[in-house]
């Protein structure tokens, strides 16, 4: 995805900075270390493990939606990625998907495969960052 | 409390999973709008839920719609959950039905004020519908007891005449209200003649047949406003209003002839008689019904006394009629 030639011109085309997020906040994790119940297993590692499963399953149905030209699919899946991405602080994955989740018509989807791919490489960010919280956790 | 948790994004619905069960609340998860719907529509449904705005299957919104449109008795509290950017859509999820929202990534200081201000409405609306039921019950029992209370106090169940209680009880006000009005009236007291050896000789449920027929003549033979009442095994008293000393005579006539009639037509192998007492009532004189009852008793022993003996009749298989032919109204004989 990162050989995708028309993806660092297209996101500077985007042009407006509000866009630019920290992949990862962090605090969102460790908040819910507050709610963890006695005896069961450490929710911030399960929190990550779902978020492992929910990326690839959101990503494809967009991926699917934009094949089939199918907007109110590309919308939920964007919305739903960007919720579970909203709630564990994955905030550059949760902007890009508000993005795409207001993009509506088809007419205006012309910026839709170069945000795909730019949501597929902050995902693989996120993802990054949250295994290695992972793996402190686990020691 | 049981909460439901309608959610597909699978993170979020662990976190409200979590954060819930965390706060004592037990959580039924499911991740589209048809199980949603199903589960809310069960008999021992969550009373709150929590709805994701856009799920498979039925949106959160539609979900509300459709519960609210079953009308419940004790309704469902629904919370919708969505995305900041959609709080102006929040308008139509209330208007859906709706009863609060929730906005996406959530604040759990929010989700806590919230979930506690839907468990406060949903035991409001409990205690409510408990404190409805139980009303009902109550006034359903004290219909219920009113209604035996009158029938059982105050009226006989085998003849439908008033009993000894509803003859005491009417009579005294009936009394009172004739002493005010200056009318004279009549009490008389009656026994159905060897009641007691139609008993021995044909059964009771023959007896009570006596007894039966017994009622019906009197209830014929005196006006609807009189008080008949059977105020014992085989007694009668009856209060005759707005009546004189020189009716008595009409009434006995009238009652003798109806029994008459009876014994003329009757297939039974017994003929009914009456003794009878009689008092008028005085209206200078403030006598409670009991004196009246007593008085109208010995003037009715007096007549049963004066008859012929009909026991041996009877035994020979052809009882002499009763006869209510003279009788003595109260001192004075007619």
């Amino acid at each position: 995805m990162l050989s995708d030639t028309r993806l660092t011109a297209d996101i500077f085309q985007l042009a407006d900075s509000r866009i630019f997020r920290d992949p990862v906040d962090l605090s969102v994790l460790a908040g819910y270390e507050s709610i963890q119940l006695d005896g069961e297993t450490d929710l911030v590692v399960e929190l990550i493990d779902l978020y492992f499963d929910e990326v690839p399953r959101r990503v494809q149905a967009m991926r699917e939606a934009m094949r089939l030209t199918d907007g109110k699919s590309l919308a939920s899946a964007a919305h739903a990625l960007r919720g579970s991405s909203g709630n564990l602080g994955a905030l550059q994955v949760a902007q890009i998907c508000t993005e795409i989740e207001g993009l509506g018509s088809v007419e205006k989807w012309s910026h839709l495969p170069s945000l795909l791919s730019w949501l597929e490489l902050e995902c693989e960010i996120a993802l990054h960052i949250f295994m290695q919280e992972r793996r402190t956790r686990m020691r | 409390m049981k909460i439901l948790i309608a959610e597909d994004d699978l993170v979020s619905s662990r976190i409200l999973a979590t954060t819930l069960t965390k706060w004592g609340h037990e959580v039924v998860i499911t991740d589209n709008g048809f199980d949603a719907l199903a589960e809310l529509q069960k008999d021992d449904a969550p009373r709150l839920a929590i709805l994701d705005w856009m799920m498979p299957g039925i949106e959160g919104p539609e979900v509300c719609r459709r519960i609210r449109q079953q009308n419940k008795t004790t309704p469902t509290y629904m919370i919708l959950l969505t995305a900041l950017a959609e709080k102006a859509q929040m308008v139509a999820g209330l208007e859906a039905g709706a009863d609060d929202y929730l906005t996406k990534p959530f604040d759990r200081h929010e989700l806590r004020v919230r979930v506690q201000a839907g468990e406060r409405i949903v035991e409001l609306q409990s205690s409510l519908v408990q404190r409805v039921k139980e009303l009902e019950v109550a006034i359903g029992e004290r219909e219920e007891a009113e209604k035996a209370l009158l029938n059982l106090s105050l009226t006989d169940d085998l003849t439908g005449l008033y009993n000894r209680r509803g003859f005491f009880t009417l009579t005294e006000h009936r009394l009172a209200a004739a002493r005010r009005a200056g009318q004279s009236s009549l009490l008389f007291y009656a026994d159905l003649d060897g009641l007691k050896l139609i008993n021995d000789t044909y059964g009771h449920s023959e007896g009570s047949v006596a007894i039966t027929i017994t009622a019906e003549i009197l209830g014929r033979t005196f006006r609807n406003s009189d008080v008949v009442a059977r105020t014992g095994g085989d007694e009668f008293a009856i209060l005759a209003q707005n009546a004189s000393d020189n009716e008595t005579s009409i009434i006995v006539d009238r009652l003798e002839e109806n029994f008459r009639a009876f014994n003329a037509q009757s297939s039974r192998p017994y003929q009914l008689s009456l003794s009878m007492g009689a008092v008028l009532v005085d209206l200078n004189n403030d006598q409670s019904v009991d004196d009246l009852i007593c008085k109208a008793d010995e003037a009715m022993y007096a007549h049963k006394r004066s008859k012929e003996s009909w026991a041996g009749a009877l035994v020979e298989g052809r009882p002499l009629p009763g006869r209510i032919t003279r009788y003595p109204l109260g001192n004075k004989t007619l």
